[in-house]
């Protein structure tokens, strides 16, 4: 058995929505292991983005603990947690989330701008990435200059320049039409194969779950 | 070198609303241009040094007002205090040069006096000379020369109103200053034999001339002790002191100054305050992204404050250059004549006006900040812009 990277007891996450007391997530215990494509998958609601942004720190679980690549994220403080995840988790949103006014180098560049590189090995780095996915020709174009697929290569090679062990994709096919989604779905899987990366997906959609080699699925906040 | 990795993003941020970023740098560079005119004005006035010129000189006037005069007998009994070496009449001829819109200093003066007791007046010898030795002969200050285009040996007429009647008078010499120098001078004495036997010899003021500026404070104090209690008391001050005498006659000067420019400063920062919160709030998902990338609280609440002091110094920079132009106008103007010199380049005012915008940027921006470096992940990536 390979190592885990994920694990999640007993995790729970409720709030209030205009007085409403919601529970997001309840008693949600899985894990994951090292070098897995796993989509977590369910409708509307169910809790997937939630946990997706329990396993990146994002938010903070009401009950329950939740180990990510060996740290516990409930023990870290905001500025370890804001370092971890520059250093360990690569985030792709549904909307691109590029900063407008950056350049597609530029966005990639900037989760390095937290590291200790120089200028130079920042735009090697950042250069690289951007080739990975295959828009080594649109370095200094802004977003709004590429396309939808394009815009959201930028962001996986925003996701994967610091190197991250753990990459977590929200719905990163739901704003692309069915031949860019593809495309992504297969980057994130060569991600997976060829450089050893755990991807962690969340979808609603059968025909993206297909590239994950495990599902979960989510219901009314709780694994079935 | 921390935050320096950070500047293309700051000032690309900086541009990402032009047209807001233009109108608040330019209401913060009139405001601040604005202040800056204060500053300097308020430096001159009250925090300057006299020149050496003006070190050297005190003048005695009416204790009650200067539009008081003085009995013309007083001169010879101020040149006897111990260090006053020599003094100069000097009254205000109030005159009219063809119509009130033509407004220009004129002083009668002890012709012979005049370059000696103002030696930064520069005029050459034989100008000098025929102006002491005619009584109709008048001197005028080179900005006045270009404003009218006077020459030596044109005829300047002047109906008075003061001294009443027509007068003429021939430009026989121009003179440099460093001052403004929108200003003319004639003979007294020539006035003197216009006036009917119950006006004449009274003087307007008493421009003294020192041994040394040590002597000021003792010389001031022992002709004012000598005619007090008398029916005109004197008031012996330095001439920065007498020039402001005139600026107060408008009312309380230092105190329409700092007012002023403390309303300058918080109307500035009112509305650099609500530019920033708007601009903030338009940026809320970003500020989740940044957070998602692995940016700290402290590094957003430094980009968004970075990005309101650099948009404000830009303005604070505008402001300040667009004061030395004003200054450096008001210097040239002829009511320089009555205020201290205004140098249009003072450090101080530079620093003031970069201070300030900086620190209307910082304030302005820092709730904003605050407020979204504060808000979780989840709730800012949930913002719709």
């Amino acid at each position: 058995m390979s190592e885990t990277v994920i694990e999640t007891i007993s995790l729970t996450k409720e709030f209030l929505r205009d007085q409403f007391h919601v529970i997001a997530l309840n008693e949600v215990s899985l894990e994951i292991h090292k070098g897995e494509f796993v989509a977590l998958m369910g409708p509307s609601g169910s809790g997937k983005s939630t946990l997706l942004h329990l396993i990146a720190a994002m938010d903070k679980p009401t009950s329950g603990e939740i180990r990510v690549l060996g740290h516990n994220l409930r023990e870290l403080n905001d500025r370890e947690i804001a370092h971890w995840r520059n250093e360990h988790v690569g985030f792709i949103f549904q909307q691109f989330n590029l900063i407008p006014v950056l350049t597609a180098l530029e966005n990639v560049e900037l989760p390095l701008k937290l590291t200790n590189l120089k200028k130079p090995e920042r735009i090697e780095h950042a250069t690289t990435a951007l080739k990975l996915v295959g828009l080594g020709d649109r370095l200094h174009h802004l977003p709004r200059q590429l396309s939808g697929g394009q815009e959201q290569r930028v962001a996986i090679a925003r996701a994967i320049v610091t190197d991250p062990a753990l990459i977590l994709a929200d719905e990163p096919t739901g704003n692309l039409d069915a031949a860019s989604g593809q495309e992504v779905l297969v980057l994130l899987a060569q991600l997976n194969r060829d450089f050893g990366k755990t991807v962690v997906l969340v979808t609603h959609d059968p025909h993206a779950a297909q590239f994950a080699s495990k599902v979960h699925y989510l219901e009314k906040g709780e694994l079935v | 070198m921390g935050m320096l990795r950070y500047l293309p993003l700051i000032l690309k941020n900086c541009w990402r609303n032009r047209r807001r970023t233009v109108l608040t740098v330019a209401s913060i560079g009139v405001s601040m241009c604005l202040l800056g005119v204060m500053i300097a004005m308020f430096h001159a006035m009250y925090l300057s040094d006299a020149t050496p010129e003006q070190a050297l000189r005190l003048v005695t006037r009416n204790r009650i007002s200067l539009t008081q005069d003085l009995p013309e007998s007083y001169g010879s009994r101020i040149r006897q205090v111990p260090g006053v070496q020599d003094f100069l009449i000097n009254d205000w001829f109030g005159g009219t040069y063809i119509d009130q819109r033509h407004f220009f200093a004129h002083f009668a003066v002890d012709s012979a006096k005049l370059f000696a007791i103002y030696p930064e007046f520069k005029i050459p010898a034989d100008q000098r000379q025929a102006f002491e030795r005619e009584r109709t002969a008048c001197v005028v200050g080179r900005d006045l020369a270009n404003k009218y285009g006077f020459k030596l040996g044109d005829r300047i007429h002047l109906v008075g109103d003061i001294y009443p009647g027509d007068y003429e008078f021939v430009v026989r010499g121009i003179f440099d200053s460093p001052r403004p120098s929108e200003a003319m001078y004639i003979s007294r004495e020539y006035l003197e034999q216009s006036l009917p036997e119950a006006r004449k010899g009274r003087a307007g003021t008493f421009a003294l001339m020192l041994d040394s500026p040590a002597s000021a404070t003792r010389v001031a104090e022992a002709i004012d002790s000598q005619f007090r209690n008398s029916a005109a008391e004197t008031k012996t001050e330095s001439e920065q002191a007498y020039l402001l005498g005139f600026a107060s006659l408008l009312g309380n000067v230092k105190m329409f100054l700092i007012g002023i420019s403390a309303a300058v400063m918080f109307t500035i920062l009112l509305v650099s305050a609500n530019t920033m919160a708007m601009s903030v709030r338009e940026r809320v998902r970003e500020v989740g992204v940044l957070k998602t990338l692995g940016f700290t609280p402290a590094t957003i609440l430094s980009l968004i404050v970075g990005e309101s002091v650099g948009i404000s110094l830009a303005g604070g920079l505008i402001g300040f250059l667009l004061s030395m132009m004003l200054t450096s106008g008001v210097g040239k103007s002829p009511a320089g004549m009555f205020l201290p010199r205004v140098p249009a380049f003072q450090p101080a005012v530079a620093a003031a006006c970069l201070l300030a915008a900086g620190a209307i940027g910082f304030v302005s921006s820092l709730v904003p900040a605050l407020n979204a470096s504060r808000t979780s992940i989840v709730e800012a990536l949930r913002s719709t812009d």
